[in-house]
């Protein structure tokens, strides 16, 4: 393994000569992982955004036993996604457009910070497998472009990290189905990443939509309470990761160091 | 078994046809594209055409049931925008898990046929998912 590129680089310098390399391997940032092969993008993590597994399986569109299944027999062979069409799990079109969702959703946040120091970890791809490369410059393009769209929907970025809350406006106007969906989770409590998740839904589009309800007036970030006042759930700020995300990424890495 | 790309030339095959793409109606973003778009700019026609479908599937009126992963009487299908020279045709697909997507195809006006590419549209969306 060759050594690690130096730790000032940030992470869109590093992705831009990583695919001018067409290197292979795994480049980390500060909130999120992007995999490389042959300097394309092949997939994205992040504990703000839902994985590929939890988008398919909470939706009903793959049972959870065929996900594991897939991922025990053709993860060390790095095929996963091809094994889920050929055993007619999913049709092609279904596995890359839930794919590109997943990866375009954990690679924002993955470069949310772009000022940040990145590393490059060289190495083999990973073990979803090749569904559909993106080239590095129209990942960093497109997380641009994301941040440029929430910040004119409504300029406040606490929204997006903060346990939100309804204002006395909210449940009385009717509101497009997926807005409507988002309001409903909006507890006090809960971050986006966590209404996302519990919706099986990417969290950027989540965003979206919280953040029109922000603009409309109906959802502001939850004022902080006292410590001692908190009736219960994790106080605002608690890992965004749930227990059910983090045993998944667990087993991940294990995946990885096979 | 069709992915983006075999969709995507499959639509170009539709006589008239001069550009297709696959794109996100919430973020913008193009998933994927082939032949020409209008202005010459792919990724500038997938965010417009987004948030044309937008406005449509979010409008409390038109089709009060769009938006939703729902499949119904009140769900927006297709949307039609006809120019002197051209058709753009949207087709939304209906996915099992959270996606927010559409086909579009940009036709000729002169040799294309917006009847047949509507239903050829809707047919591929359908084929994309389901196979």
């Amino acid at each position: 393994m060759t050594a690690a590129a130096p730790t000032h680089t940030t992470a869109p310098a590093l992705l831009a000569g990583l695919a001018a390399d067409g290197a292979t391997g795994v480049l980390t940032t500060s909130s999120g992982v992007l995999h490389l092969a042959a300097g394309e993008v092949v997939h994205a993590d992040s504990a703000m955004s839902p994985a590929l597994g939890e988008l398919l399986t909470r939706s009903g569109a793959l049972a959870p036993e065929n996900w594991w299944e897939a991922v025990r027999r053709a993860g060390v062979r790095r095929r996963v996604g091809r094994h889920l069409v050929e055993r007619g799990r999913l049709t092609t079109g279904a596995l890359e457009l839930c794919h590109l969702g997943a990866l375009f959703d954990a690679a924002y946040f993955a470069l949310l910070h772009d000022d940040r120091p990145a590393r490059f970890r060289p190495g083999v791809a990973h073990w979803l497998g090749a569904v559909r490369p993106v080239p590095a410059a129209a990942v960093l393009r497109e997380s641009r472009r994301r941040r440029a769209l929430l910040q004119r929907i409504w300029p406040d970025p606490a929204v997006d990290t903060a346990p939100l809350a309804r204002t006395s406006g909210a449940g009385r106007t009717k509101l497009p189905p997926r807005r409507g969906r988002a309001l409903a989770l909006v507890d006090g409590a809960s971050t986006a990443a966590q209404i996302a998740s519990a919706l099986a839904c990417r969290t950027f589009h989540t965003l979206v939509e919280l953040r029109r309800l922000a603009a409309d007036g109906l959802v502001i970030p939850a004022p902080p309470r006292p410590a001692a006042a908190l009736p219960g759930p994790a106080a605002p700020g608690a890992a965004w990761d749930e227990p059910e995300t983090a045993l998944l990424r667990r087993l991940l890495d294990a995946l990885e160091a096979l | 078994m069709p992915g983006i790309d075999e969709s995507l030339l499959e639509a170009m095959r539709l006589p008239g046809a001069r550009g297709a793409l696959v794109a996100d109606w919430i973020s913008g973003l193009a998933l994927g594209a082939v032949g020409e778009a209008p202005g010459g700019d792919a990724e500038a026609t997938a965010a417009e055409t987004a948030e044309l479908a937008r406005l449509a599937l979010e409008s409390p009126t038109l089709a009060p049931g769009s938006g939703g992963g729902a499949s119904g009487g009140t769900t927006v299908e297709d949307l039609i925008l006809t120019t002197a020279d051209a058709y753009q045709l949207l087709r939304l697909v209906v996915t099992p898990f959270d996606s927010t997507v559409f086909l579009y195809l940009w036709l000729d006006r002169r040799d294309g046929n917006l009847a047949l590419a509507r239903i050829r549209l809707a047919e591929m969306a359908d084929r994309l998912v389901l196979g």
